[in-house]
Parts: C-alpha cells; sequence; structure tokens
C-alpha cells in the first residue's frame, strides 16, 4: 500500500487526505493543531469578487486567471474546480451545502454586506439576497459577536441587484444556555442546543417574532452535532423560514464542517496526529522518502510515497516574515513567491491589495512547488490551499475554492502516478 | 485650582497629538545629567511629584543604566558624578545583581545603576488631569482647531475655534490665553501676530513589544541616543527612540529603516529582541524650542534642550494677555503649567499659589501606584455580569456604554484613547466590530457614521502595523484580514472607504 503524508489539517489537507485515502492510499495527516477551517464562516467561495462582485464564478473564471497568470486557479483550471466541488459536496452530506448553479448567492454577514458565495449550508442559504425579502435579525443577549440592529440597518441600504427590495428589523431573545452570565460563546449556544430541552426554549422564545411573510436570521449558532436536526425543528416550531448569519471566530458552522470532514477522513481510513511539528524531510532523485515530524519527546521520521503541504500562508503558519523581510516556507524550506521586484510589498490603505499578503510556494500545473526556473523542487511533494501563492482569498472570496480544487487536483496528481 | 473660570481647546482629541504619541517613560532624570543639566534636575523634582499626585497613572518600575558592550565604558564615571551634581538620585549595583533582576539583559553588561525612572499611562494621566481640572469648573472643548487668537490693541482678548464635530465657530472671549500649544504653538504665536516663535518638531518612533521583556525600565549608560531605553509599561514594552527633524509637526510617517534601526538597538539590550512579536509603531513629535540667540542650526534636533521653554510675549512682543509655554517633555508637564500660570498670575497682578505639586488627581487619592495585574483584578470582579468587548486590554461593556454616555459621538479612536480599545496583540481584530455594534446599537452613532468608524478605526490601526509587520504580527494581520475582508465584507460596506 502507497504511503502519503498530508502536513496540515486545514480544508486543502483534509481533502486532499480523503481523496488519497478513498483512492487506496495509507495516509498519516499531521499538524501542530485543529485546522483554521474552525475559523472559517461555514460557506463555499468559489470566487466572490474580481474585483467587481461576481455573478457567476464559472463565466468570470477564465477572464479572472487571464489577468492573473499567477493565480491557483490558473494552475488548477475551472473543469478540476467544478468536479472538485461537486465531489466535495458528496462528502459532507450533514452541511446540506446549496447553490444556484453557476451563479453565486448573495448572503448578509453579520455586518450587512451582500456577500457573495457559491455555496452554502441550507441553514444559511434561505438568506439569499438576489430576490429581496423580509427579514427580522435576531440577537442573542449572552452573545457578544452580533449586532441585530447594525446587520438590519446595513441590509437596508445595501446595495442588491435591481429590483430586489430589502425589508428589515430587528430583535433580541435572552433565552441563554447559561442564565445569569452576561458573556456566552457562540459554540456554548450551539451545544446547548443540540440538547432539545434548550432548544423548546429557544424555540418558544423565537414563536410570534416574524410576521408573515419574514425570514428570522440568526447569529450562525443553531447546533453543533446535530445542526441539522436542530434547524429543522426550529423551523417547524417556530413557523416561520431561519437562516443563520456567520459572525467572527470562532466559527460553529466551521466547526461543523471541520468535524464531518475529519470524519470522513477517519471512516476513508485516514489517521490524524495533532501536536506535532513537520520540520522536513529527507529523499534522493528528487523523491521525499520521509517527513521528519518533531512532537514532545523527539524528532521521527514518516515514511511517504507522496506528500501534500497543506499548512496555509501566513495566518496559519504556513509562510513565515522574518523581521528583515525575508519570506521563508516553514517545513521544507521551499523557494518562496513573493511580491514581483519594483512592486510595493503593502499599501498604506488597509483594504487596498497588499501584495505581500499573497506570497506563497509557486507551483506547476500537477501543483508541484517549483523552484525559480519553474523545476519541481521534488517530484513527488504537491502543495495546495493558502501557501499557494498568487492569491489574496479573504478579498476575493475564493478560499474554498482554492483549497478543495487544490485539495482534490494534489491528490489526483498523486493518485495518477500509480 | 487657581479659582480662574478655565476653558481649555483642544484641535482634536486629548492626547491626540504629542502627549499620547511618547515611550511610557516618566524620567528620573539620569538621560540628561550630561547633556542637559537643567532638564535633569527638573525630571528628577518632577518624576517624584507626578508619583505622588498621579498615582494610578504611574507604575513605579525603576530604572536601570546599563554599560553594554557596544557604550562607552568611560561614560559611567562621567553619569555618576553628574548624577550627583544634578540631584538625580543613583545607586550603582553589581552587574550580576541587575542580571538576576533582568535575565533577558544582554549578558556583557559591565556596569549598572538604579535609578528612580517609572512608566506612566500618558491617557490615564490626561483623564486624571482632565477629570481634576472639571471638578475646579473647567470646560473641556476637544475637537475645537482654533482658527484666529482675537487680538484687541495690544492685548489678546480670546480665540475663535471651529468646532470640528457641530462644524461651527465658536467665539471665546478671554482675560487671559494661554498657548500650550506645544509643537504646533508657533502656529498659534502666528495668529497672535508674535511672530518667530520657533518651535521645532523633533520626530521619534516608538515600538511596543508584545511582552514586557523588561520589569525595569532600562536604559543604555551612554551619551542619549537612538532606541537606546527599553520601558516596560502595562502588558508590552516599548523600545525606542529616534530624533530627527521634521518638516511639519503633524508628520506622523514612520521610515522602515527606523524599524530595522530600532530593532538593532532592541538587540543590544535585550539580544534575542528580533525574535519578540512587535506590536505597533508610531512617531510623536517633541517640541523644541529654539531660541533665536542659540544662532542657526536645528538640524540636530537630539541636542536641543528639552526644558521647558516660556515665552512672555508682554517683554517680547508687547502683547498683553498671552503667554506661551512650550519645549519640556511630559514628566514635567506639570512644572510647565505651574511656570505657565504663576506668569499670568504675576501679570495680573494677582497672587494665589500653586497647589498642582500637592493635591492629587481624582483617582489618585490613595497612592496607590498602577500594577500589572489590577485590571485583571477588576474584570474577575464583575466577570459574570458584564462581557468582555476587547480580550487583549480587558475592556468590558459597561466601561464602553458608560464612555459614550458621557461623551456622545466618539470615534473609535476616542474610544482607545480613553479605554485602550484595539491596543493589544490582535490591533482591533475582535473589537473593532463589537465596538461599532455597540455605538450603533446604543443610538450613538447612526449606521452610515458606524461603518465609518469601523473602516476608519482600521486604517488608523493599519498604519501602525504596516511598518513592523513581520513574524506573528504578520501572521495576526492576515487573520484579521480573514475576519474583516473574508468573513464580514467590511470592504463593501455602503461608504466611502476613508484615507
Amino acid at each position: 500500500m502507497r504511503r502519503a503524508v498530508v502536513i496540515g489539517a486545514g480544508l486543502a489537507g483534509l481533502v486532499a487526505g480523503v481523496r488519497l485515502a478513498e483512492g487506496g492510499m495509507r495516509v498519516t495527516m499531521v499538524a501542530k493543531g485543529v485546522g483554521s477551517l474552525t475559523l472559517s464562516p461555514g460557506v463555499i467561495d468559489v470566487l466572490g469578487y474580481a474585483p467587481g462582485r461576481v455573478d457567476s464564478p464559472r463565466e468570470a473564471l477564465g477572464a479572472f486567471v487571464a489577468e492573473r497568470p499567477d493565480h491557483p486557479y490558473a494552475r488548477i483550471g475551472a473543469d478540476a474546480l467544478e468536479e472538485a466541488l461537486a465531489w466535495f459536496t458528496d462528502r459532507v452530506p450533514q452541511m446540506r451545502y446549496r447553490g444556484d448553479g453557476p451563479r453565486n448567492l448573495l448572503l448578509p454577514t453579520a455586518v450587512g454586506v451582500p456577500r457573495p458565495t457559491a455555496l452554502a449550508p441550507a441553514s444559511m442559504a434561505g438568506a439569499d439576497l438576489r430576490g429581496g425579502g423580509r427579514f427580522v435579525v435576531v440577537g442573542l443577549s449572552g452573545l457578544k459577536d452580533f449586532f441585530p440592529r447594525l446587520l438590519a440597518d446595513n441590509l437596508a441600504r445595501a446595495d442588491l441587484p435591481s429590483g430586489a427590495m430589502v425589508g428589515a428589523r430587528h430583535a433580541e431573545i435572552t433565552a441563554s444556555p447559561r442564565p445569569g452570565r452576561a458573556d456566552v460563546a457562540g459554540q456554548v449556544y450551539a451545544r446547548a442546543l443540540d440538547d432539545p430541552a434548550f432548544r423548546g426554549e429557544f424555540a418558544a422564545a423565537l414563536r410570534g417574532l416574524a410576521e408573515p411573510g419574514e425570514t428570522i436570521l440568526l447569529p450562525a449558532v443553531l447546533g453543533m452535532a446535530r445542526a441539522g436536526e436542530v434547524f429543522d425543528e426550529l423551523q417547524e416550531r417556530v413557523g416561520a423560514p431561519i437562516a443563520e448569519v456567520p459572525t467572527v471566530p470562532p466559527s460553529v458552522a466551521g466547526m461543523r464542517l471541520n468535524t464531518e470532514l475529519t470524519g470522513a477522513f477517519a471512516r476513508a481510513g485516514g489517521r490524524v496526529v495533532l501536536g506535532v511539528e513537520a520540520v522536513g524531510a529527507t529523499g534522493s532523485d528528487g523523491r521525499i522518502s520521509e517527513v521528519l515530524v518533531r512532537d514532545a519527546a523527539r524528532t521521527r521520521a514518516l515514511p511517504a510515497d507522496a506528500v501534500v503541504l497543506a499548512t496555509g500562508g501566513f495566518s496559519a503558519g504556513g509562510i513565515a516574515l522574518d523581521s528583515y523581510g525575508g519570506l521563508h516556507e516553514v517545513v521544507l524550506d521551499l523557494p518562496v513567491a513573493g511580491p514581483p521586484a519594483g512592486v510595493a510589498p503593502l499599501s498604506e490603505r488597509h483594504l487596498d491589495h497588499q501584495p505581500l499578503m499573497a506570497s506563497g510556494v509557486a507551483v506547476d500545473g500537477m501543483l508541484r512547488p517549483v523552484g525559480p526556473g519553474g523545476e519541481p523542487v521534488w517530484d513527488n511533494l504537491h502543495a495546495a490551499g493558502t501557501i499557494v501563492a498568487g492569491a489574496e482569498p479573504w478579498r476575493e472570496k475564493s478560499g474554498e475554492g482554492i483549497a478543495i480544487a487544490g485539495g482534490f487536483r494534489a491528490a489526483g496528481a498523486i493518485l495518477e502516478e500509480t | 485650582m487657581r479659582g480662574y473660570r478655565t476653558i481649555l481647546v483642544e484641535r482634536v482629541d486629548l492626547g491626540q497629538g504629542t502627549t499620547g504619541r511618547f515611550h511610557g517613560l516618566l524620567h528620573s532624570g539620569g538621560r540628561y545629567v550630561i547633556s542637559d543639566e537643567r532638564s535633569a534636575t527638573e525630571c528628577a523634582e518632577e518624576s517624584a511629584i507626578v508619583k505622588r499626585i498621579a498615582a494610578e497613572a504611574v507604575e513605579d518600575t525603576g530604572g536601570l543604566f546599563v554599560t553594554t558592550p557596544a557604550d562607552d565604558p568611560g561614560y559611567a564615571d562621567r553619569f555618576l558624578a553628574a548624577c550627583l551634581k544634578t540631584g538625580v538620585p543613583v545607586q550603582e549595583i553589581p552587574a550580576a545583581e541587575a542580571l538576576r533582576r533582568e535575565p533577558r539583559l544582554n549578558p556583557g553588561i559591565s556596569r549598572a545603576f538604579e535609578v528612580q525612572d517609572g512608566a506612566v499611562d500618558a491617557w490615564k494621566l490626561l483623564w486624571g488631569n482632565a477629570r481634576s481640572a472639571q471638578e475646579h469648573g473647567a470646560a473641556i472643548l476637544s475637537y475645537h482647531w482654533v482658527t484666529e487668537v482675537i487680538r484687541e490693541g495690544d492685548r489678546v482678548a480670546g480665540v475663535i475655534a471651529r468646532d470640528n464635530r457641530a462644524g461651527e465657530m465658536v467665539r471665546i472671549e478671554a482675560a487671559f490665553v494661554i498657548n500650550a500649544g506645544g509643537v504646533w504653538a508657533g502656529e498659534i504665536a502666528d495668529m497672535a501676530d508674535c511672530p518667530g516663535v520657533t518651535v521645532v518638531p523633533g520626530k521619534g518612533i516608538m515600538i511596543a513589544m508584545n511582552h514586557r521583556l523588561v520589569r525595569t525600565v532600562v536604559n543604555r549608560c551612554e551619551h542619549p541616543g537612538d532606541g537606546d531605553i527599553l520601558v516596560p509599561i502595562r502588558t508590552v514594552c516599548v523600545i525606542g527612540t529616534t530624533d530627527v527633524k521634521a518638516d511639519s509637526p503633524d508628520d506622523y510617517s514612520i521610515g522602515r529603516d527606523e524599524v530595522q534601526q530600532m530593532l538593532d538597538a532592541g538587540e543590544v539590550i535585550v539580544p534575542g529582541f528580533r525574535q519578540a512579536r512587535a506590536l505597533h509603531a508610531w512617531t510623536g513629535a517633541r517640541p523644541l524650542f529654539k531660541d533665536e540667540r542659540a544662532g542657526e542650526g536645528g538640524e540636530d534636533t537630539r541636542h536641543m534642550s528639552r526644558g521647558l521653554a516660556l515665552v512672555d510675549h508682554l517683554r517680547r512682543d508687547g502683547v498683553s494677555g498671552f503667554l506661551t509655554i512650550t519645549g519640556g517633555k511630559l514628566t514635567t508637564y506639570r512644572l510647565m503649567a505651574e511656570t505657565v500660570v504663576d506668569a499670568m498670575v504675576e501679570q495680573m497682578g494677582d497672587s494665589r499659589p500653586c497647589t498642582t505639586a500637592t493635591e492629587a488627581l481624582p483617582g489618585s487619592e490613595d497612592g496607590r501606584h498602577y500594577w500589572l495585574g489590577s485590571r485583571l483584578a477588576a474584570q474577575e470582579e464583575a466577570m459574570a455580569d458584564d462581557q468582555l468587548v476587547c480580550e487583549c486590554e480587558l475592556m468590558p461593556r459597561r466601561k464602553l456604554v458608560e464612555a459614550a454616555r458621557r461623551r456622545p459621538g466618539m470615534t473609535l479612536d476616542d474610544v482607545r484613547r480613553a479605554l485602550r480599545l484595539g491596543m493589544g496583540p490582535c490591533q482591533g481584530g475582535f473589537c473593532t466590530y463589537r465596538a461599532t455594534g455597540i455605538l450603533h446599537g446604543l443610538g450613538d452613532a447612526e449606521t452610515e457614521r458606524a461603518d465609518e468608524l469601523l473602516l476608519t478605526f482600521l486604517q488608523h490601526r493599519w498604519l501602525g502595523l504596516e511598518p513592523i509587520l513581520y513574524g506573528d504580527q504578520m501572521r495576526q494581520a492576515c487573520l484579521d484580514d480573514w475576519i474583516f475582508q473574508g468573513t464580514l465584507d467590511v470592504e463593501h460596506l455602503p461608504v466611502t472607504v476613508p484615507t
């Protein structure tokens, strides 16, 4: 049985791991900690802004990569992206991802901006703003990360497709899993809602809040392990459509996706080792044969016939910037592609394009990290996710698309090798 | 406090200028014992007074002057002699003892001297003074920009200011006007037709590091130079500073080369300094008064006096009812006030004595100094009853609500200066959204204003982040981008993005 080592337990690593394990490989995933999916809002972005708002990622992608030949999507290709997304949604049925074919949904953020995304859990998709709608935004008095009035007031002035009329008002309920505590985290609400007792109390508090024709918008805390059941039951008992709105981390929807995807990986036979740090690799003839990992006591060698590097960009710690401005890939010391010469690495305007933040490893068509001459550093090393250079996914709203398609494609390239 | 009806006019918020843009150091005077004897003595006397009257704002860290391998070993003996001469309390301790107290210090230090430096929170000091002034009947008009000094013949009779929040002009008639415009004092004197008051902006950079790498203020025992002081203040320590003549007092730009210079300088004091996480950088401009009699120059601001400068416009320009006080340092702020008010009292033919050296500021009556755990201790008491809006700086929701009630229409930078919003490691990553939502929910900021507050605060935090982004702070900045742009999509809020 061929052995693969996946470094990193975020979305790209998990996708690659599941596909490799399903493809018959013995997969070991190593990561310093729980992956950053737990920080993500749980929606699947493909391409939201380019830089104008994208209506259909499928239609926009060609021109987008033509203008950006070094973007990860230029390496992956639109067909692989579609195939990967279809494959992915089948792997996480409990998330109940919904989309509108090739078109983006337009879902409200917690500050009331209509945000384009390709796929969203059914529990969120009902807030699609493209056709307008009437909403009552409901806050939870103990949750400090959701401001129903700000959301509602911004929604009312939002930039929507012509003809879409939105009405929004706000309300608050005091039902709490920790009565007497002023500060209750989202995941505490979510776990409490898994329990039918609190769910009943919560439903009772919501009942009667929505006028006919209104959708209730709530922070995305409606259940953790039993989120589907919680959502269905709440809608039924409240008697009004409900939609969840993701808010700042920690993200309950991201935790749900992380749980389901790590479960899929385990069911496919994969093994996860958390709390270890990959620190290097050994190999010969252009091929890695072992990945070196350090745990509390020692450095160990994990045999590998193929390796997927999915350690993320700066925020996840896959790429580091030292105090002299030097860029480093932290595990294998791969060459890092930073801002092109003559381009200011950072702009003084915070919301501008920040070329330095798009730093990462450059890859070939099989997503193998390459050196300055375009030659692969290792023939059996593939990279996926935010570690790949050339994107600012938080601006483009492209993070999940890049991670899923990259993980899928990297695994595909490894499986094709046999 | 002397019984005059007083109005304080400030062009932006209190502490938005030089006062809030400093090192956090309450000078023992040791730094100036050779280069500027008068300042040394003033600092020694005034720091003792400030520790007494503004105890709540001061952490009594103590200070060290250490001779590092990079310093002239001959300076130490001259330093010791000069301390004795200028009245700056000092005691030499064995280098090994200094290293025992401060294990991160450069192990190559050869000599160490204990002095009475402290760390002072500029904002706490300001609010203490402001509250005291208000309790004595003063009115404080922030966001009032003086556009004209009213002259009646040979007398100054008041000022006209633009209320930048209400968008109105305000006329204030007064028997006396004190120009305490600091680095902008020359501009105000010009308005009174008293030209030639030259205040050179001596710009310096400071960088806050994520931890207290030292517990004591550490100075290099050497002629004052760049980046030779490390001040532990609250949960951080601050390295600084430089001293370059700026073209404008409003130039807050931060040079990448200056950042590198500070990091190198930090390595001399604490080896491994570059491995620590830099949180935020800022610059401030010292008001360095240029005496015409000192002749030409003014390029080398490092060697201009830190002493306070009283300009008597009656004697100098034949204009009564008008005095300028500038120069000085934060440590000598009280002495500056005493000096100028004494001069005013004299000119008015009055004789009311100064009491600022003996009367404690509100909040400091018990004489207890700030200590590192005091904010956490207060938070623990209220933990169950209140939400924490800013986890880094332990800012509870109640404090924000109270502040908004007291001072409607705050910007998030105003909140930062009052309550330390967004000053911690995440630099506003979580609290910016929360504070915006709370102010909007209170009705304090209508929707468009709330959106502007959020984006403006993020932009302002970025100005102090962008020059020092590396290591874990780069990580943090990218995480914050995932939150604000990725999850919240704030860049598409329906307002014009501030510059």
